[in-house]
């Protein structure tokens, strides 16, 4: 086989434990994001336009959608002959298997199939984040500094530093040391969690990690820093547009509203970097006569009859006469019945609202400490005139009238 | 390895019923729906009835056919066994060009003998339904028929071209003739189902004697001693005569039930993938009673109108009453009102142009007004 310059390996294995229903069924790159993507369709959208061609995609937790979804890479032109979309979950050997471990772990365990690449570069990924980047120019930085390792990074502000992987690197950009979540941060560089390795360090280094039974095999705690005190070369990228973790459900909701916003730089219309899809059999979207959409995203298969505001619908939303969604996702299939009010909520995927039900409230209709987004899981019945107040997170039917 | 024993000959240009819309482009190709080419539905139905193999015959202007249809990936026709075969003219010296559909056929035998198929669909491209061909060719198999004529019972409009009309006894075909009388009647929609021997022996036998009309000439000459049936559509059909009918039967998916027909659940329209954004609306939109493809971003007053794929609605602009194509552009304070625009077009900020019902306004394809 013809070796390949980059193989990209996309970390897809994680719960997503924090947005709770909303990934009790399914893994949280498969969590459907504005309109008519899933999360995952961003790293794999950014590799096709990158000019990466084979990806290994990690799973293990509910991968059977994702499965489903990903499929042969067909939307993403990842159906090659020579490289393509590979799933990669666990797996046994005759001495025994194991679940991934850890991140590195997860690439350790795959080595072999690296191996039939042979690879002058790894690039890592997670399916966690919305955002479009060249990795090319990555690849090209990597290159040109001759680094074994580039960790493309986020200029956060000071205040949100603690919450992530910090990069302390010196004014070239060769970092020299790496804190997770530090209280008092040095440095404002935020790890996104995308590394380039050179191929043969990545294997040297996560051989070594294995070795370790005290490591918890995880890029970020435990490669990064073995390799920064053996003084390999390590270098930060920087990125500098949109980038967001999509990990709760604020998080989440607010990352979609974001594509409302003009101010907010995300344009998923550019030509040049189209962010590929799974598409269906959906006939296009009906407005009607007494429907007013305003500031939303409409996807196809919506029927529209009532009132929609700054709110994102997945495909084949209905919302009927009189019915009102607002400041909310409504995610594929769903269902809000007449005179029914959605607002500032996540309906999961085919759940039905019910005639007259309230679900959410306004942030100022409650106390501002309890207040958040309401979640109704999805394939729900949320009963008439029911009401679902702020941040209530629903996994099972709501009865007629009432109150949760 | 086997492959359906049903087979689709789809006729991908008629003529130029629609003037300009196929001036340019086949009948298969022209845009409708908002989202869709004709051929979509020639293509989904077939599909959705188990086909794995499409020869669709095309005579000119067919470049914007084989652009849209490609490999045929869209409808699962990219296949190693079957798929989507072009049947272009042939030319060789001492060879006419075809001109019916007898010539069109036998053009095709090579098709026809190779597909694999004991049953072949044959198809015209000016049929716009969601008709469940599984069924239909169920009953031609219960039936033992020669032939079954897919039909639909209703009045024929106004102005329409001649059609097919059945004399049905008990779904048995006792009369072929053809009319364009506005009545209420049975009338053939263009697609019937017929065993492979059967239309090679009679396809070669016509061309022989050097007739034009498979329908007319051949089937409608033989009813005595062919077993014809017909299998009713009772649902939506349009068929595309002229640009009335094709702006009439467009704003008619503007009615529920209309839609729900056409775009049966459990039979999926499918088109070529353009992964476009969804449709944006602006904060000051209002869109009343409007079919909308993807990609569209509306900020102005829409009313009464199909948006296709890609539209863009500018500011105070308003538009009633139209069919806007793929990449309209229609800039800040523009006003349109029944108004067919082709692919690509852009109209500036502030023009005003204005249709009628009865005579609609035509912008050219890639024009900037």
């Amino acid at each position: 086989m013809k070796s390949k310059k980059c193989v990209a390996m996309l970390l897809a294995g994680g719960q997503g434990s924090r947005l709770g229903v909303l990934t009790s069924k399914i893994a949280k790159p498969a969590v459907p994001y504005g309109g008519k993507y899933r999360i995952i369709d961003f790293p794999l959208s950014n590799c096709t336009n990158s000019g990466i061609d084979t990806v290994g995609i990690l799973t293990q937790y509910k991968p059977l959608e994702l499965n489903d979804y990903v499929a042969s890479g067909k939307p993403w032109d990842l159906n090659r002959t020579d490289g393509g979309v590979h799933i990669l979950p666990p797996y046994h050997t005759a001495e025994g298997g194991n679940w991934y471990k850890g991140t590195a772990n997860a690439i350790y365990q795959n080595l072999e199939f690296l191996e039939r690449y042979n690879p002058e570069y790894v690039l890592i990924l997670s399916g966690d984040h919305i955002y479009k980047m060249d990795y090319a120019q990555m690849l090209s930085q990597h290159i040109e500094t001759g680094a074994d390792c580039t960790i493309a990074v986020l200029d956060v502000s000071l205040e949100e530093a603690s919450r992530f992987g910090i990069m302390n690197a010196h004014d070239d950009g060769t970092i020299y040391e790496f804190e997770e979540k530090p209280k008092v941060p040095k440095s404002t560089l935020a790890s996104m969690g995308i590394y380039i390795f050179t191929w043969e360090k990545l294997k040297y280094y996560l051989t070594e990690d294995e070795k370790n039974p005290d490591s918890s095999n995880d890029f970020g705690k435990n490669v990064i820093p073995m390799m920064l005190s053996d003084n390999q070369l390590l270098k930060v990228f920087r990125f500098n547009d949109y980038w967001k973790d999509v990990g709760t459900v604020d998080s989440l909701w607010e990352a979609n509203l974001d594509l409302l916003n003009p101010k907010i730089d995300l344009n998923l219309a550019d030509k040049n970097w189209k962010i590929y899809s799974k598409n269906t059999g959906m006939p296009p979207q009906y407005i009607s006569e007494d429907a007013q959409v305003e500031n939303s995203l409409v996807t196809d298969g919506c029927e529209i009859f009532g009132k929609v505001d700054y709110s994102v619908l997945f495909k084949n939303v209905t919302v009927e006469e009189d019915a009102e969604v607002l400041y909310s996702l409504v995610m594929p299939g769903a269902v809000i019945k007449k005179g029914a009010k959605v607002q500032y909520s996540i309906i999961a995927e085919n759940s039905i609202i019910e005639e007259g039900a309230v679900v959410g409230e306004e942030p100022n209709a409650t106390g501002d400490e309890n207040w958040g987004i309401a979640v109704i899981g999805d394939n729900l019945t949320v009963g008439k005139n029911s009401k679902i107040t702020a941040s209530q997170m629903i996994t099972e039917d709501v009865k007629e009238g009432e109150e949760v | 390895m086997r492959t359906s024993s049903l087979a689709g000959l789809i006729f991908a240009n008629s003529d130029d019923k629609l003037k300009k819309l196929t001036a340019n482009r086949s009948m298969a190709s022209v845009p409708f729906g908002a989202r869709y080419r004709i051929v979509d539905f020639a293509l989904s139905n077939l599909v959705n009835a188990g086909v794995t193999s499409v020869g669709i015959i095309t005579k000119e202007n067919y470049r914007s056919l084989m652009d849209h249809v490609g490999n045929g990936i869209s409808w699962d026709l990219d296949r190693k066994n079957g798929g989507v075969y072009f049947i272009p003219p042939y030319y060789k010296r001492g060879v006419k060009r075809f001109s019916g559909t007898v010539s069109a056929i036998a053009g095709s035998t090579e098709y026809i003998e190779k597909c694999g198929a004991d049953y072949i669909v044959l198809y015209d491209s000016h049929v716009i339904a969601n008709i469940d061909l599984s069924a239909a060719f169920k009953q031609h198999k219960e039936t033992g028929a020669d032939i079954t004529v897919v039909y639909r019972n209703g009045i024929l409009p106004e102005k329409s071209t001649e059609k097919m009309i059945l004399g049905l006894e008990d779904n048995r075909v006792k009369e072929i003739t053809f009319s364009e009388e506005s009545k209420e009647t049975s009338f053939g929609i263009g697609v019937s189902i017929i065993g492979k021997d059967l239309l090679l022996k009679l396809v070669s036998e016509a061309d022989e004697d050097g007739l034009t009309s498979f329908a007319r000439e051949v089937i409608a000459e033989k009813i005595s001693e062919l077993k014809i049936y017909g299998f009713e559509h009772s649902e939506y059909v349009a068929v595309m005569d002229n640009t009335a009918t094709y702006y009439e039967e467009s704003m008619a998916l503007l009615q529920s039930d209309v839609r729900k027909q056409l775009f049966n659940k459990k039979r999926p329209i499918f088109t070529k993938v353009r992964d476009g954004m969804p449709t944006r609306y602006g904060i000051s939109a209002s869109v009343k009673n409007c079919l909308i493809g993807d990609d569209c971003v509306i900020e102005g007053t829409v009313k009464n109108s199909i948006l296709f794929r890609g539209a863009r609605i500018g500011k105070g602009a308003v538009v009633e009453n139209c069919i806007l194509m793929q990449e309209a552009v229609i800039a800040d304070g523009a006003t349109l009102c029944n108004v067919i625009a082709d692919k690509n077009v852009f109209v500036d900020e502030n023009i005003v142009l204005k249709g009628t019902k009865e005579k609609l306004c035509f912008i050219d394809k890639n024009q900037t007004l």
